[in-house]
């Protein structure tokens, strides 16, 4: 696929005014709030990711980003908030780790058996592996043709929209004298604000963390930093297996909270 | 094979004509760049980038042989490949011997019957093949000016009565092992790159750096580290890849320095025991490598030289074929002897450790 | 917005037999959705690695269609574990194995064949005790186990440096394709040449993340298991040396499991350092005369080759 010849469809192009009513009132009807079901992340992002925004999760490796996504997924699914999908580069979607965190939610307050339940809530979860950056590319636009054809999954609008990582497809494309590695990563970022807006979902991003000066810092830049709406630092203390999850960065409340979550025992 | 020539490589002429514009003339120049680079430095789509790094892969890569195909390759070339070190415990536990083809590594504190090990594999390669040796020609590079052939003749005359009774035999083996001294690290990387040609002209068939880190212990307190170990990770690699073409065993020797706490010998994940018995007993003198861990991952087989409970000890710390093993040993005219063939089995971190009880210290 | 569209893709929908693939289709091609994945990974079968207790912690074996790093001390077991896994997958089906073949990409040379033929005829002879009655009729199916042919199962690529690791990494996808018997790959190790050789350090980054990327596609496409072996090296955090595996915090990102092999007072443990689906655990393991078995098993007295 070469990018230079995408041509943007006529309705891209112009896009409409709005004024701050409008946007106001759009905030409040259609940008709602989804449940990463993990507590302490709800109460630090005021209710959870939130529609037509891109939030990061940053981490060392083995912090817990993965778990997060995971979470998010099961919990948007099983409340019929719509339908995930997980993009995935490191083969670490886990459906049975899924079906184990859905198994531990309460039975839901419409009388569903479990199983008939599970069956529901993971059929509405779907995951597609992606291991280069013009793969990227090519599924985010099929999903953009899609989604203005309102094509929907079973029924099911696309509501959160995962890529776990992000930063993996971008590494290898970012640094070195060429800077088209730079543009392309701003064009994935123009492409899921896009999505995010337009489509009123929300978008999760996961990004490595690599040695900075004095601790660890956020990969990718600062020209990334400045893309996500919402970023989210998570660390786990191995011993005790407690998780701490941090905002970086957040557009309406102040950075620098932190609060603690724990996730299920695994297996 | 990485640097193979693009040009060699029979590539549709319109890649071959793309990359040859670009000077992109070998697999390593082709093969190093990231795939988006590679796109904008050819100024071609993603499919003419990844057909050339197609091409270009299959021809770099090396063939592929099935492990039996392997074994029958090692029969066919006389038994498994070794030196026998006619220490039969030590051979035993290793297959036969120091292992053609391989780096060994033979580390311990000073004094303690390295440099007597390295003479006798050096005097064992040059035996006829109907003695245990290896018929050939022996390089040693004597870092350290520690080879003696007056030493090495007398552990031959006391090991080997019956060769070496014969008329001017012994003058003849000694004449056998080509001994290098370098001075310097330059002088030491300028000799291993000779080595090649050196070593496929005299039928050579042993390779011994007693040690390798004289120079490195030097020039480490001058620069900084990430300076001085850039020519030791490429002596390294150099002579892995020597062992290998010439199908000959390489033995280096290591010293070792003192460690005066438990750094860099614990994960993050791993509680640490504070207090605990071992702690105390480390103190005493514990000693690693003088060349790290990356020097420890890189060599094949690893024979620790210690000495403590009264006596000295041969323990085979790394190796893919045995178990770890220890063999007391003396040192006596004849050159190492074993006390006993037997070998107390050792486990968990006593297979690093590296121990050393005074009175050995200044044995030889 | 427009309704007639809007009915027309309701109409669209309504009218095919099978709705549901059909929408899935429409919205993305090639995605699956997670209940389909769920009942794909409960068939799975995974690669044993010898030891009962190590299995348990990584939820019965090496998982194919994963990337799994292994990272250790020198002599600790890695290579072991290695040749352990190329043999083990070979175990027949009938046997309860995968009856797969193994890539093994050694880059360090220490691959030693005597050791591989021995591991071999320690599995062999472990599935003759669990399998008696098979041992006893089926003597057609008696006629593969034997050494040889486990050994003629191992495709064995001998890298000397880094070009020549990436080149084979490429032609893998060729290779695989003309091999699909084969469900793992073994790099012992992905370290080496990299750390000896590679100059430009951001440069190796962007390389060595692309490599794993490609990794984790044969791993996902193939329907294999993954296995690099790495080295480890010292780190400066918190305030003191610590042991840490090799190349970097970019490359600790690119795997989906890692185990890490280290020595706890006299025994050889396992911990499981990263899963998405599995607790982080660790358990004791033993390297026998006939390779990797549980710690205090009976077979862990030395034997002595003869």
């Amino acid at each position: 696929m070469d990018m230079n010849e995408e041509q943007p469809r006529v309705e891209d192009r112009c896009i409409p005014w709005s004024d701050g009513t409008q946007l106001l009132e759009d905030a409040a009807e259609r940008k709602h709030f989804l449940p990463t079901g993990l507590e302490g992340i709800d109460t630090l992002l005021g209710g959870g990711l939130r529609k037509g925004q891109l939030t990061e999760i940053t981490g060392q490796s083995s912090s817990g980003k993965t778990q997060v996504c995971l979470y998010s997924a099961a919990h948007v699914a099983a409340r019929h908030m719509g339908a995930v999908l997980y993009l995935d580069t490191s083969n670490s979607f886990s459906p049975s780790r899924i079906a184990c965190i859905l198994d531990e939610l309460p039975v839901s307050l419409i009388k569903e058996p479990k199983d008939v339940r599970l069956k529901r809530v993971m059929s509405s979860i779907i995951c597609e592996s992606v291991f280069d950056i013009f793969a990227l590319f090519e599924v985010l636009d099929q999903l953009e043709v899609s989604l203005n054809g309102k094509v929907h999954h079973d029924g099911n609008k696309i509501c959160l929209l995962i890529i776990d990582s992000v930063s993996s497809l971008l590494a290898p494309i970012i640094g070195g004298e060429n800077s088209q590695g730079r543009s392309m990563m701003i064009s994935v970022a123009m492409i899921l604000k896009k999505l995010a807006h337009k489509h009123n979902l929300s978008a999760l991003v996961t990004n490595h963390m690599v040695a900075g000066n004095e601790a660890p810092k956020p990969a990718l830049g600062e020209s990334w930093k400045a893309v996500p709406h919402i970023r989210l630092m998570v660390s786990r203390d191995r011993r005790s297996n407690i998780c701490t999850a941090t905002t970086l960065k957040h557009t309406l409340l102040a950075s620098g909270r932190r609060m603690k979550f724990q996730l299920l025992p695994a297996g | 094979m990485a640097n193979k020539l693009v040009s060699d490589m029979c590539l549709p002429p319109h890649l071959a004509h793309l990359l040859a514009a670009r000077r992109l003339t070998t697999a390593k120049d082709v093969l190093s760049l990231p795939e988006v680079e590679l796109m904008s430095l050819l100024d071609a789509g993603l499919a003419t980038a990844r057909d050339a790094v197609r091409h270009v892969s299959e021809f770099a890569c090396p063939p592929c042989q099935t492990a039996l195909a392997l074994l029958e390759e090692r029969v066919r070339l006389g038994g498994g490949g070794r030196l026998a070190t006619t220490l039969c415990g030590l051979d035993e536990a290793l297959g036969g011997g120091i292992p053609l083809g391989k780096l060994t590594e033979v580390v311990g504190p000073s004094g303690i019957g390295k440099t007597q090990f390295c003479l006798k594999l050096a005097l064992l390669a040059t035996l006829p093949e109907c003695y245990g040796g290896l018929n050939g020609r022996v390089v040693y590079i004597d870092t350290e000016s520690k080879f003696s052939s007056r030493r090495m003749i007398e552990i031959g005359q006391k090991s080997f009565p019956q060769i070496f009774r014969q008329e001017g035999l012994a003058q003849k083996m000694a004449g056998r092992i080509l001994v290098m001294r370098p001075t310097s690290l330059s002088d030491f990387t300028k000799s291993l790159e000779q080595m090649k040609v050196t070593l496929l002209q005299n039928d050579v068939k042993l390779l011994i750096v007693d040690s390798v880190a004289a120079f490195m212990s030097s020039e480490n307190e001058r620069g900084t580290t990430g300076f001085t170990q850039h020519p030791l990770r490429w002596a390294l690699s150099f002579l892995k890849s020597i062992a290998e073409l010439t199908r000959i065993p390489v033995v280096v020797s290591n010293q070792v320095r003192s460690q005066s706490n438990d750094d860099g010998y614990h994960y993050s994940f791993e509680v640490k025991r504070m207090g605990d018995g071992v702690g105390a007993e480390r103190l005493e003198s514990h000693l690693v490598a003088a060349l790290g861990i990356q020097w420890a991952h890189a060599v094949t087989i690893r024979l620790v030289f210690e000495s403590h409970s009264g006596q000295r000890f041969i323990k085979v710390a790394k190796s893919p074929m045995s178990p770890a093993v220890a063999f007391p040993f003396i040192v006596e005219s004849s050159g190492i002897t074993l006390l006993n063939d037997d070998g107390i089995d050792v486990s968990g971190p006593e297979i690093t450790s590296i121990r050393c009880q005074g009175g050995s210290q200044k044995g030889a | 917005m427009n309704h007639t569209d809007e009915e027309a893709y309701a109409a669209l929908r309504g009218c095919d037999m099978a709705p549901n693939k059909t929408a899935q289709k429409l919205l993305l091609q090639g995605a699956q959705n997670a209940w389909d994945m769920l009942s794909e990974e409960q068939s799975q079968k995974h690669i044993t690695t010898g030891s009962g207790s190590l299995n348990d912690i990584l939820g019965g074996g090496i998982h194919c269609k994963e990337v799994t790093e292994i990272g250790g001390v020198p002599g600790v077991g890695k290579t072991q574990l290695g040749i352990q896994l190329a043999i083990n997958v070979q175990i027949p089906v009938d046997y309860g194995g995968l009856g797969g073949k193994a890539v093994y990409i050694d880059t360090e040379g220490s691959f030693m064949v005597e050791r591989v033929y021995q591991i071999a005829e320690g599995c062999i002879s472990d599935i003759m005790e669990y399998f008696p009655c098979h041992h006893d009729k089926a003597s057609s199916g008696q006629e593969n186990l034997q050494p040889e042919s486990f050994l003629a199962g191992i495709y064995y690529f001998r890298i000397c440096s880094y070009t020549e690791q990436i080149a084979v990494i490429n032609y893998l996808e060729k290779f695989l394709g003309e091999h699909k018997d084969v469900r793992i790959v073994i790099i012992d190790s992905v370290t080496f040449h990299f750390r000896q050789d590679f100059e430009d350090l951001a440069l190796r980054t962007r390389v060595l993340s692309g490599l794993s990327l490609k990794l984790m596609k044969l791993s996902k496409a193939y329907n294999l298991a993954v296995v690099l072996l790495n080295q480890v090296t010292t780190k400066f955090t918190e305030g003191s040396f610590q042991l840490t595996l090799a190349l970097g915090d970019s490359w600790s990102h690119s795997c989906t499991n890692r185990l890490i092999l280290y020595w706890k007072g006299n025994e050889r443990c396992a911990y499981l350092d990263k899963s998405p689906s599995l607790p982080v655990a660790s358990t004791p393991y033993a390297v026998t005369s006939k390779g990797v078995r549980d710690a205090g098993s009976s077979s862990c007295k030395r034997v002595r080759v003869m």
